[in-house]
């Protein structure tokens, strides 16, 4: 039983990582990456994030989880000689319904650790979830949309204030009389 | 391109011209045919910032909580009632609190001290005004950034569409990004903390905004201009919650520095 708790607490703890996986901002691009076709190895390695045993209350953090069960399916058998706080194996959760969509995770334990978890399934509920994960991505500086920076007459920044107007951009450009 | 700036609302408010129009107004002299209407069009760019100006100086006098005359600030005093006051406010207050109901209550006029504070929507309702003024004159190649929020009209000049910067909090002389301002879209606007730390107030206890910059570029400035407040108080549930409400892009700027932006903002998917 204490094997069977560890598991469900893993899958419990999963979930939770699961939602900030989904909702975390490099998520998306991977989630994305799915979305697109290449495959389910959209992995992240939770080694450090996750306490792997940490009690199934941790679903309480994550509203959006209600529908996820703790009876992960065990897909890979833990060592039936390995001690409960060091449960290795690969576990399966459930189909969880999130804000993006459906998906389904799994994850890798070794002995106690949380070493790897991989995207399993993720179907869109409608065409709006692809747009949301279409949407918000995370983006390194040189993926950025750069038009001709010849042509930019305006910039918008955090609102200056009179005194910081007259070191910005727009002063410069507004002097130049562009 | 002609440049013109004037202070007001604790900040530069600068109007540019597109030269389209000064080009038309120099063909039509040269035709012959159309003399008034080139003298017209040639002082045009003085009438427009006399119209632009007189539209900030109304809207601050009237909603400026740093004049002590101003209607708002008698408000706050208890000198006057809300409802005893002018037409024109309660309308704003009207706006403010529709824009609080579409945000879910992050984008909100009732300061946590009890004060009534509508700065949020007024700057980008004078420029919205402003540039109905400039349509008035008759223009319709401009583009007005008050504070680095921004509304354009036409083009910047033929075949060239307007070309907003987004300023790298990091790097305040630095592009973060340039964006063609491809109508219907219009309107531009940043908020952060980089340079009015404590412009936006946060829920209590809310704690600091995930974002240290955050901005919305959409079809209208006032828009734009909630939701970029909106998203830096309420975090990155407030951004998923406005871009699947509202036609935007947004580019936001994490506290670490990295970027999360929409599609239309990656290069290679505008």
């Amino acid at each position: 039983m204490r094997k069977r708790a560890a598991a469900a607490a893993a899958t419990a703890s999963l979930s939770v990582l699961a939602i900030g996986w989904l909702v975390g901002t490099p998520a998306v691009a991977s989630l994305q990456n799915t979305l697109g076709g290449s495959a389910t190895d959209a992995t992240v390695s939770a080694a450090a994030s996750a306490p792997a045993v940490s009690t199934p209350t941790a679903t309480a953090t994550a509203p959006a989880v209600a529908t996820a069960t703790p009876t992960a399916t065990a897909t890979a058998t833990p060592a039936a000689a390995a001690p409960a706080a060091g449960v290795t194996g690969t576990f399966t959760g459930s189909v969880v319904a999130t804000r993006f969509g459906n998906m389904q995770v799994s994850v890798t334990i070794a002995a106690g650790t949380i070493t790897d978890v991989t995207a399993l399934q993720l179907t869109d509920k409608d065409s709006k979830s692809v747009q949301i994960s279409n949407r918000a991505a995370p983006v390194l500086k040189a993926e950025v949309l750069k038009a001709q920076s010849a042509a930019v007459a305006n910039v918008s920044g955090a609102t200056y204030t009179t005194q910081g107007y007259l070191t910005s951009l727009q002063a410069a450009l507004d002097a130049a009389g562009f | 391109m002609d440049a013109q700036t004037f202070e007001t609302m604790g900040t530069v408010v600068s109007l540019r011209i597109g030269s389209t129009a000064r080009g038309g107004a120099m063909r039509d002299g040269g035709l012959g045919d159309g003399g008034t209407r080139a003298v017209t069009e040639a002082a045009a760019p003085d009438a427009a910032l006399a119209a632009v100006r007189t539209v900030f100086t109304r809207w601050d006098e009237r909603f400026s909580l740093y004049r002590p005359d101003s209607e708002i600030s008698r408000i706050a005093r208890g000198d006057i009632r809300l409802t005893q006051a002018s037409a024109e406010l309660r309308d704003c207050y009207a706006i403010a609190l529709d824009w609080r109901d579409r945000t879910d209550g992050v984008f909100t006029p009732h300061r946590a001290d009890g004060v009534l504070d509508l700065s949020g929507v007024v700057k980008s309702l004078a420029i919205a005004e402003a540039g109905e003024a400039l349509r008035g004159l008759g223009l319709s190649e401009w583009s007005v950034n008050a504070g680095g929020d921004l509304l354009v009209s036409g083009d910047q000049s033929p075949g060239q569409d307007w070309v907003a910067g987004i300023v790298d909090p990091a790097s305040r002389h630095e592009l973060l990004a340039s964006v063609p301002l491809v109508a219907p879209v219009r309107a531009v606007a940043t908020s952060g903390s980089a340079e009015r730390g404590e412009h936006i107030w946060t829920s209590a206890g809310g704690g600091p905004s995930p974002y240290r910059q955050v901005s919305v570029i959409g079809l209208d400035i006032v828009t734009v201009d909630v939701l970029a407040t909106t998203i830096i108080a309420g975090g990155e549930a407030a951004l998923g919650r406005s871009i699947e409400t509202f036609p935007i892009e947004v580019l936001a700027v994490l506290r670490d520095g990295s970027l999360v932006a929409t599609a239309g903002l990656r290069s290679g998917q505008s």
